[in-house]
């Protein structure tokens, strides 16, 4: 294809992208610099780095940094093991592998927003879970102290992606090839020996996959905080994404919550450094 | 792998199966219990399982129809009965044609495109009949916003998605790993400004700013799995439509498109989904103007434990188009996510 054509064809979505997300990018960063609030909308006041300065010494974004870093650390690792090992039992079935699919498939298409809802409603003090507690003699409120919302977060935060992993795992395990597996059952290794020497290699650099795509959701994880943690300043469990939204948009403090939100583009290449690592050594050992 | 034999491994696996699903499936099951019940029923630390009256004493409870009704109407349930009756009987005559397409005298395509002039007249003559509450409103916005957001997004995708599968130059490069780059922003660092900018030109509150902007944060999605499909369509087959005398844009439209469509529809799908499951972009630009999920919100708010049935109810309702996306689209969605490279 011609450089000509390239242009003409792609032309309509890089603009688009161009004008709706790399020029507002640069005016984040731009507006980071300024203090607007409600009243002062039309009015924005140059105050220079004072934002940045205000959001790197404020107690409540280091919590939430925080929080969003456990979320991280517990959520993605969990999510992949749990699915691995769903997506083993899949591939041991046969006709009813499609059922089991779908039905998995489930939490994760569902809109997050509504799917925490439901999660929030079996946990609620009326819910089922608490009743089934209560049953055995545990009496649990959930919605009481931050750290249980918290718990409930990540256990959220589990049952909403795992599927993710699953489908993706369990489409890589149709791709390992037999004759490496036949080679190693003749040579005697076991199911397990046959697993991590075999199987878990070849799905490296799909686990790899789906690691970094979980890591960097599971970074602006925003909507099921939102529901989880609403309209009750006690919980206090808040995400990144969370406390940027409410400095915005409940506090009303737009300039602040820019320059926020550019100091979180900086934290996921931050943390996105090993996982470049990682996948530039494998180009380098593949060569 | 290879299978393990033996009965006893085949139940286990199939055991452990089903507490998988169980564990996916019970806060919908839970849900849809919710939004049949009284708030009286709803209201004690459950016990209330089974939507059969009086039939298994303690554990019972009457279903009810009152959630939906206050989600959906402005006016008492008992006036809208004839009105639903006539719908359900309208559905069931829709579905039977819809069913025996290929028996009409006309072409098929035709009854379907008839079926579906039926079904968009019906939902915009709707609230001039009947008081319609607020929640019909946002299931306007967000069928609106989805179907605009698929069209434009799908079109300009395909151009681009088709160029960067074809360029080899090292524009195409630089274009597709700004767009990845993008993909994993937090979104709020570019959807704070469209707030800012929202408000300095009075677009904010309106549905064109929400399309234009989910279909520009969704871009980077659409042409990463568009080019992936492009690119398993061999070259060979534009270049002998370009030999007997197609121009490129012929070529693209007549040739590659159509058998393209596999493609197009897994991305369609995955499209409508991200656009129907928004939440951050509505909450943000939007107030009354909204679209289902930051519709929903407003019915968790508080401490009036009276509504928390409707949004079960809500949620059920939310959820019922989804489903049936699963069991239509299943083989397009399964394909779509384990292709991989790509995801919304």
């Amino acid at each position: 294809m011609k450089r000509d054509t390239f242009l003409i064809f792609a032309a309509p979505s890089v603009v688009l992208m161009t004008l709706l997300m790399v020029i507002p990018f640069g005016t984040a960063i731009y507006l980071g610099f300024f203090n607007i609030t409600f009243r002062s909308i039309n009015d924005p006041q140059y105050v220079a780095w004072r934002n940045y300065q205000e959001v790197l010494t404020d107690p409540g974004f280091w919590e939430a940094a925080l929080f969003t870093l456990i979320f991280i650390v517990v959520v993605v690792p969990l999510h992949i093991i749990v699915g691995f090992a769903i997506a083993l039992l899949i591939d041991q079935t046969n006709r009813s592998r499609g059922f089991y699919i779908a039905g998995s498939l489930l939490p994760y298409i569902v809109t997050p927003v509504v799917g925490t809802l439901m999660f929030r409603q079996i946990f609620d003090r009326n819910g089922l879970y608490p009743y089934l507690l209560e049953q055995i003699g545990f009496d649990i409120n959930f919605f009481i102290s931050g750290d249980m919302v918290r718990a409930l977060i990540l256990f959220h935060g589990v049952w909403y992606i795992t599927p993710f992993a699953l489908i993706t795992l369990f489409a890589g395990l149709q791709t390992v090839p037999k004759e490496p597996l036949e080679a190693a059952y003749v040579d005697g290794a076991n199911w397990w020996e046959r697993m991590w020497f075999v199987v878990v290699p070849h799905l490296r650099s799909l686990l790899l996959f789906v690691t970094l795509i979980s890591t960097m959701d599971a970074y602006r994880i925003f909507d099921s905080v939102f529901i989880l943690s609403r309209d009750n300043p006690r919980y206090n469990a808040e995400t990144i994404m969370y406390y940027t939204y409410n400095t915005a948009l409940g506090v009303g403090r737009l300039g602040k919550a820019n320059a926020m939100a550019v100091i979180t583009v900086l934290g996921i290449f931050f943390i996105l450094i090993p996982f470049l690592i990682v996948t530039y050594r494998q180009q380098v050992e593949e060569r | 792998m290879e299978k393990i034999k033996g009965p006893w491994v085949r139940i286990g696996v199939h055991a452990l199966l089903v507490l998988w699903l169980v564990y996916s499936a019970t806060p919908f099951i839970w849900t849809l219990l919710n939004s049949i019940k009284l708030p009286r029923d709803f209201g004690t630390r459950s016990d209330k399982f089974f939507p059969f009256g009086d039939g298994l004493g303690e554990f019972s409870f009457t279903p009810v129809g009152a959630n939906y009704a206050r989600l959906w109407l402005d006016i008492p349930a008992e006036q809208f009965a004839p009105v639903a009756f006539g719908l359900i009987g309208l559905a069931i005559l829709l579905i039977g044609v819809g069913a025996q397409a290929n028996r009409l005298p006309i072409p098929p395509s035709s009854t379907y495109a008839i079926i579906t002039a039926i079904i968009v007249a019906v939902v915009i003559i709707l609230p001039n009949v009947v008081d319609m509450a607020e929640f019909y409103d946002y299931f306007l916005n967000s069928i609106v916003v989805t179907v605009a957001t698929v069209v434009v997004s799908i079109s300009i995708g395909c151009m681009a998605g088709y160029a960067l599968a074809r360029y080899s130059g090292i524009l195409g490069v630089v274009i597709l790993f700004t767009a990845l780059a993008f993909r994993a922003l937090p979104r709020l660092a570019f959807v704070l400004p469209y707030y800012y900018i929202g408000q300095l030109t009075n677009l904010y509150d309106t549905r064109l700013l929400l399309i234009i902007t989910l279909v520009a944060v969704n871009q980077p999605f659409t042409i990463w799995m568009l080019r992936s499909f492009f690119m398993d369509i061999p070259r060979e087959i534009e270049e002998a439509a370009m030999i007997d005398g197609c121009n490129r844009f012929q070529s693209f439209t007549r040739v590659i498109i159509p058998i393209m469509w596999p493609g197009i529809i897994t991305t369609s799908l995955f499209t409508v989904l991200l656009a129907y499951n928004e939440f951050l972009l509505p909450r943000i630009l939007t107030q009354t103007n909204t679209t289902l999920p930051a519709g929903i919100v407003q019915f968790t708010s508080g401490e009036d434990a009276g509504f928390l049935p409707v949004a079960a109810a809500g949620s059920v309702s939310i959820t019922l188009p989804i489903i049936a996306v699963i069991i239509f689209f299943q083989k397009y969605l399964i394909k779509g996510l384990a292709s991989g490279a790509v995801k919304g």
